[in-house]
């Protein structure tokens, strides 16, 4: 139908407007025959779009989108059903069909008018079936099979459908780890096999790493990264795309990257260039004086962390209530090593610190040590303690850290308006380490 | 590549021999309906006399021989078996096919197993085409194909809007529900201001609202089993591409169905189809949305099958509720929509509690 030197899929300068939202921004990307690609990128980042594209259910504003060298808008949409087949997040068929009939739904775009499928339709069908291993469920309706095996048979189908180009929409995400692995080989193996061309858009990036042979982020409906799954996926991607902190692996096997993540850096919620969005604010505080400033910032939009508090802390309550990551320690006891690496990851990860007017002992004393640490890293605000109370009941020890921090750089602040007038003025650093 | 077996090939869900036998129902049904009436003839007679006029006057030269004959001798009783219930029994089975497979169809489209070829307004549109003809006396004299033509408008006027709709960009599925339940209120709200005006002419109408076969000929049974197998026929070439639209507009449209221009082909002929059937004999319910159900049930739900199989049973639902009718009110021939609507209520709550989870098309 083309030479074989036309890329399987080519976009040049996509853009794709819903109203005022711009859904992909001049996106380039060109799919050679063969390639597993895996499509990824946060929720609303433009894959499903970039997919739809490709298959023409939308017409981008601008750029253009070709499959095997032609224009897609240009191709009948029976041409574009030989060329690409399509294998949905989920599908809810409204008829019973046994999975045979639903194989050969595939057969559609090589029928005539009113052709009845021939004995080639069928072989195509069951050959499709037997290669997902579903052979022995062929007369099995396709509403009284498992969702596993549902996949499977669309996948099936658009193997049925003989198109030389596969786009799968978050295939697995409503599959159990077992057969997310079990689709994925599958997948895997027609690619190689058959050299099918596969776009995947996955969420889960050890899936991507583990089955693609190329990974092409998007973020925001531009594509920002993309490259060999060992390239691309950094601690600094993920930060940067994900907003989520996690820790970097590789499988000693194969090479592979991994990720585990553990954290958010910034709620997934909020909008783009905010304060907001940079990351959570950490509030240091104990027996019930960190409250009010928690909730206001919870109020406010912002995430937060707190600690470290005892057990049975009052703002330990409140900081559960909002859903804070906390940093715990036992009753009594004094902050322990572990207590305060857990400290410090939440420290770490704010982009701004709150410390509320807390009463301080030997015990809680390394809290303030943890904050002085970032000091002239991270905003620090400090709330005006009241006059003429005692607070410092570590030796005078508290008094000399708070003036340092003071004298370092950080705010002292009068109550909770005036906290979130100065976080909300406050300039945001380039991403947290 | 190995054939496959057979077990596979027979476990495909679609029973199409279903099909014969309907077709060969409905063949013993019309052969025999003529034998119930509304004057008494023998059924000896009266299969004699279709024997006679089927077979061109060679069998049974004096087909009424051995009966009793009325005064106007055996021409009268041909005229009543061939003319008056024969034109009647085949535009009962007509319409009742016409409205069975527009139901399948618009079950399809819609993916909804409530659809039926008066969700869309078209009856309110036909109702109102006929209630102009009766309230401002058109064409008094050629009655008998003036309201059909006026309710034949009606009905398609009010599908060609929705067809606008269902070009539009907004063109969902909800969309066209909710513009042909809108449209159906308005429709009526019109109709029955139209009657506020013309208190004489509401009992023509109310009697065109409840359907009915009579007072009809050979002329209007041509022009309704004409347009109704056109468009029927055309519709029943749609199966396949009904079956890929289950899966979802998109999804047909990655395995090569161009989903909305087949969307509104079938909406158009749905619509003619539904146009044709109700402007002879009004408004007659349940014949299009049991019928599709009750062929799922018995062939599967297969739309290659669905669709000419709710044609065939729509077809005999119609002319057994002319028969009941007769057996059950003998004499007199009940405005035919009540008493499917009588029949046909209950019988699809049957079905809908009956339906078990292999069933079709999703209800709970």
């Amino acid at each position: 139908m083309t030479g074989s030197a036309e890329p399987a899929l080519l976009l040049r300068g996509v853009t794709v407007r819903f109203g005022e939202r711009t859904a992909l921004q001049d996106v380039d990307l060109e799919v050679p025959r063969g390639q597993f690609v895996a499509l990824t990128g946060p929720n609303g980042s433009g894959k499903t779009t970039l997919l739809r594209a490709a298959l023409g259910f939308l017409t981008p504003q601008a750029g253009s989108v070709q499959l095997f060298g032609n224009e897609v808008g240009r191709l009948s949409i029976a041409e574009r059903a030989r060329r690409v087949a399509w294998v949905p997040q989920e599908e809810s068929p409204r008829e019973n069909a046994p999975l045979l009939d639903y194989v050969l739904y595939g057969r559609y775009a090589h029928l005539g008018w009113l052709q009845g499928e021939t004995a080639r339709d069928r072989e195509a069908a069951v050959r499709a079936l037997r290669s997902v291993g579903l052979e022995e469920r062929a007369g099995d309706g396709v509403l009284s099979v498992s969702g596993g095996e549902k996949q499977r048979a669309i996948l099936a189908r658009a193997l049925a459908q003989e198109a030389p180009l596969v786009l799968l929409d978050e295939p697995t995400s409503h599959l159990d780890i077992a057969h997310q692995l079990d689709f994925l080989s599958r997948v895997r193996g027609l690619s190689r096999e058959r050299g099918v061309t596969i776009v995947a858009a996955l969420h889960d990036l050890n899936l991507a790493a583990q089955f693609s042979d190329r990974i092409v982020v998007l973020s925001r409906g531009r594509r920002v990264a993309d490259g060999a799954p060992a390239d691309v996926l950094s601690e600094e991607l993920l930060a940067r795309v994900w907003g989520v902190v996690a820790d970097l692996r590789r499988d000693p096997r194969t090479g592979v990257p991994y990720l585990l993540p553990h954290q958010l850096v910034r709620p997934a919620s909020s909008p783009p260039g905010t304060f907001l969005e940079k990351g959570p604010v950490h509030v240091v505080g104990g027996g019930g004086s960190g409250a009010p400033y928690l909730r206001a910032l919870s109020e406010a939009g912002y995430r937060v962390t707190v600690g470290a508090l005892h057990l049975l802390d009052s703002d330990l309550e409140t900081a559960e209530s909002l859903g804070a990551l906390t940093a715990v320690e036992v009753p009594f006891a004094p902050i322990g090593d572990e207590v305060r690496e857990r400290l410090r990851t939440l420290l770490e990860a704010a982009t701004a610190i709150v410390v509320a007017p807390f009463p301080v002992g030997p015990s809680n004393l390394p809290n303030l040590e943890e904050v002085r640490r970032l000091l002239g890293r991270v905003p620090i605000f400090l709330i005006r303690r009241a006059p003429g109370t005692e607070w410092d009941f570590a030796g005078g020890k508290a008094r000399a850290i708070e003036g340092e921090l003071r004298d370092g750089g950080a705010r002292e602040v009068v109550g909770v308006a005036e906290m979130l007038a100065a976080l909300a003025a406050t300039p945001v650093a380039s991403t947290p380490q | 590549m190995v054939t496959p077996p057979p077990r596979i090939a027979r476990a495909s869900g679609r029973r199409p021999w279903v099909l014969g036998l309907l077709l060969a129902l409905l063949g013993v049904g019309v052969f025999f309906s003529p034998i119930l009436g509304t004057v008494a003839v023998s059924p000896e007679t009266v299969l004699k006399i279709l024997l006679h006029q089927a077979s061109g006057g060679t069998l049974f030269s004096d087909p009424c021989a051995g009966g009793s004959v009325p005064a106007s001798g055996c021409a009268g009783l041909i005229e009543i078996v061939w003319d008056a219930r024969l034109s009647e029994i085949m535009l009962a089975v007509v319409v009742g096919a016409g409205l069975g497979i527009s139901g399948g169809t618009l079950q399809g489209v819609f993916r909804n197993p409530l659809a039926d070829p008066f969700l869309l307004g078209i009856s309110s549109g036909g109702t109102l085409g006929a209630a102009v003809v009766v309230v401002f006396r058109i064409g008094v004299s050629e009655q008998n194909l003036v309201l059909p033509l006026f309710a034949f408008v009606g009905a398609i006027g009010t599908g060609v809007v929705i067809l606008i709709a269902a070009r539009s960009r907004f063109g969902s599925v909800e969309t066209l529900l909710l513009t042909g339940v809108a449209l159906s209120s308005f429709l009526s709200a019109v109709l029955a201001l139209l009657l506020l005006y013309s208190p004489t002419g509401s009992l023509q109408v109310d009697f065109w609202l409840l359907g009915n076969l009579g007072s009809l000929d050979w002329t209007q049974d041509g022009i309704a089993f004409g347009v109704v197998l056109v468009a029927g026929t055309l519709l029943a070439t749609y199966g396949r591409e009904l079956n890929l639209l289950q899966l979802g507009p998109d999804v047909a449209q990655s395995l090569g169905v161009d989903s909305r221009k087949v969307r509104v082909r079938l909406l158009l002929l749905a619509s003619v189809t539904t146009a044709a059937a109700v402007a002879f004999t009004g408004i007659i319910g349940f014949v299009g949305l049991v019928s599709p159900h009750v062929v799922r049930r018995i062939a599967g739900s297969d739309y290659r099958i669905v669709l000419p199989g709710a044609a065939l049973v729509g077809g005999g639902f119609l002319l057994a509720a002319r028969d009941l009718s007769l057996i059950a009110f003998p004499g007199t021939l009940l405005p035919i929509g009540i008493f499917t609507s009588f029949a046909g209520a209950p019988f699809f709550a049957y079905l809908l509690f009956r339906r078990r989870g292999a069933s079709t098309m999703g209800v709970p």
